[in-house]
């Protein structure tokens, strides 16, 4: 028990009429692991988190939570989570909020201290209805931290959050997961993913299309551009740089050059050796929008997706 | 089931000055009306020889009592409504813990608007009835209020938002007009006091004014409110079920 993953789910599969929500999930979350779920609405994150947490019984396929239940492991209190659709009671305060879900819990935090975590100290005698957006959000953060879980889920937290408000989040997120806890959000901003996540789960029409590091995600679908300036390019250029190690493609533009390669130490050595008058040297990655984008894409799905299983 | 969390739930739903107003206040004004008009001679009713105004109080208690239950139904619908039901699924409480919550919360407002109505009975009319009629009258409504409790569990918990008020209106109407509640039984026409028997609100006050005589005729509605509970209970269950199973 001690050592089973924080999150296992096992062929899981919800069909909502017609629809297929998630159609043969198997993804296995470790403890202290900070995981982003992307995918495009309707890709089956929320039915996902939902199956994970027993809020709804998969048609097939099981979900475990540290080797027991869900059930299980909300009863020990050890998962805390901001659902879609999940408000809070617009009468009560902010503390009056927490202190309540506190008293449901068996070995909650003093709620001062999920305050301090969640940053709402200074809003903790505001009415829930009059939050803005931002604000509702960290009072849910709050709430769902105060069980003091080991698992913390959390369904496009900030959402609504304007880029302060998400910068302010994210710190103190941070704090949350430096402890060793298992974190899996879901977003739809893929620079968070990016950011905090040491490991990104994208899903697509129920499915798991990709799964591995950020810069995995990233690299694996569209390697890497090395591009530079030449002031007089010598005739059959493109042809010699289309034949060095990892091209596959080349453009011209102007005086500027941009080579996609899959081996950029490879491409750039040789171009150097070559070249030696390439001025302006770049090498960068694809953006992760770049990946998201040729992930979710229906038409490149096969052969991507089998690179990153 | 945290004691914590019920004391603060119980709080919650008493702070609710909406549901205040109409528990609280229409029973003790429609007992002052038809105190003032009809109470003043001292008549006595003829079916339990109970002072009249102990029957109008005991009768209004009733259905402030009926009310404070009835009225979760409307916080019940909102809450889930909002997601809050979700968040609690989250938590430790259990659904038979959620079910005492709501439960007991129902029996916290009707204890408070029952002593309300006796209380201004006994101030402004000074209503003959010894302590011994008042605590059992109280007593018969407080625990006879638990299968309204669990109506209005049912309506909250399973009915669509949009329906959920006019199922309240026709159950909350036919409740308190069946039942007696507001007006006496045996002023109305004979088929409506057939038809009251059916009702669970029929039994209630019937239990209340019972309480009130110390008589063993209490035994009766006593018995017919525990089989509504125990019906309502496992209807509230097996829906309660079926309802997670299929979310």
């Amino acid at each position: 028990m001690n050592d089973s993953p924080a999150i296992a789910l096992h062929g899981l599969r919800k069909r909502f009429g017609q629809l297929t929500a998630v159609d043969g999930v198997t993804l296995e979350i470790g403890r202290g692991e900070v995981v982003a779920l992307l995918g495009p609405n309707g890709a089956g994150k929320s039915t996902t988190i939902d199956l994970a947490l027993g809020l709804s019984n998969p048609d097939e396929g099981d979900a475990r939570l540290f080797g027991g239940t869900p059930r299980q492991a909300i009863v020990a209190g050890r998962v805390g989570a901001m659902l879609q659709g999940g408000a809070l009671l617009p009468t009560l305060t902010v503390r009056q909020s927490i202190e309540l879900v506190a008293a449901a819990h068996r070995h909650p935090l003093p709620v001062d201290e999920a305050m301090e975590r969640a940053k709402v100290t200074d809003i903790a005698r505001q009415r829930v209805a009059k939050l803005s957006g931002g604000q509702m959000q960290r009072a849910r953060f709050a709430v769902a931290v105060v069980s003091n879980p080991d698992l913390l889920i959390l369904d496009e937290p900030t959402a609504a959050m304007d880029v302060e408000a998400r910068h302010v989040f994210w710190e103190s997120m941070r704090a949350f997961t430096e402890e060793g806890r298992t974190v899996v959000f879901a977003t739809h901003y893929l620079d968070e993913a990016d950011s905090f996540a040491d490991r990104i789960v994208i899903l697509n029409r129920g499915r798991l299309v990709a799964d591995g590091t950020p810069a995995e995600v990233k690299a694996v679908v569209s390697g890497r551009v090395v591009s530079f300036a030449l002031d007089a390019a010598p005739a059959g250029l493109h042809d010699r740089l289309a034949t060095l190690p990892g091209v596959r493609d080349v453009e011209r533009r102007g005086e500027r050059i941009s080579i996609q390669t899959a081996d950029s130490d490879a491409t750039l050595r040789a171009v150097l050796a070559d070249y030696p008058a390439a001025h302006d040297v770049e090498v960068i990655s694809r953006t992760m929008d770049d990946a998201f984008l040729a992930l979710t894409h229906d038409a490149a799905e096969p052969a991507l997706q089998e690179a990153l299983r | 089931m945290r004691i914590r969390y019920l004391a603060l739930e119980v709080l919650r739903q008493l702070k609710n000055t909406r549901n205040l107003v109409f528990t609280f206040a229409l029973p003790v004004v429609m007992l002052l009306i038809f105190g003032s008009v009809y109470g003043s001679g001292g008549q006595v009713d003829d079916s339990t020889h109970l002072p009249w105004l102990a029957v109008t109080t005991i009768q209004m208690g009733g259905y402030g009592a009926m009310m404070s239950a009835l009225a979760q139904a409307f916080t019940i619908v909102n809450e889930r409504s909002l997601g809050w039901n979700r968040q609690l699924r989250i938590t430790p409480l259990s659904g038979a813990g959620y079910l005492t919550t709501k439960v007991a919360a129902s029996l916290a407002v009707a204890a408070m608007s029952i002593v309300l109505t006796f209380g201004v009975s006994l101030i402004v009319f000074h209503t003959p009835l010894g302590v011994g009629g008042w605590l059992m009258a109280g007593l018969g409504l407080w625990l006879g209020v638990v299968p309204f409790a669990l109506i209005a569990i049912l309506i909250g918990q399973f009915a669509k938002p949009e329906f959920a008020q006019p199922l309240f209106m026709v159950t909350f109407f036919g409740l308190a007009i069946f039942g007696g509640l507001w007006v006496p039984l045996s002023i109305m026409p004979d088929w409506v006091s057939n038809v009251a028997q059916i009702v669970p609100s029929y039994w209630l006050n019937r239990l209340g004014q019972m309480g009130a005589l110390g008589s063993g005729d209490a035994l009766a509605p006593a018995v017919v409110l525990m089989v509504w509970t125990i019906a309502l209970g496992a209807l509230i269950v097996w829906r309660y079920r079926r309802d997670a199973a299929r979310a």
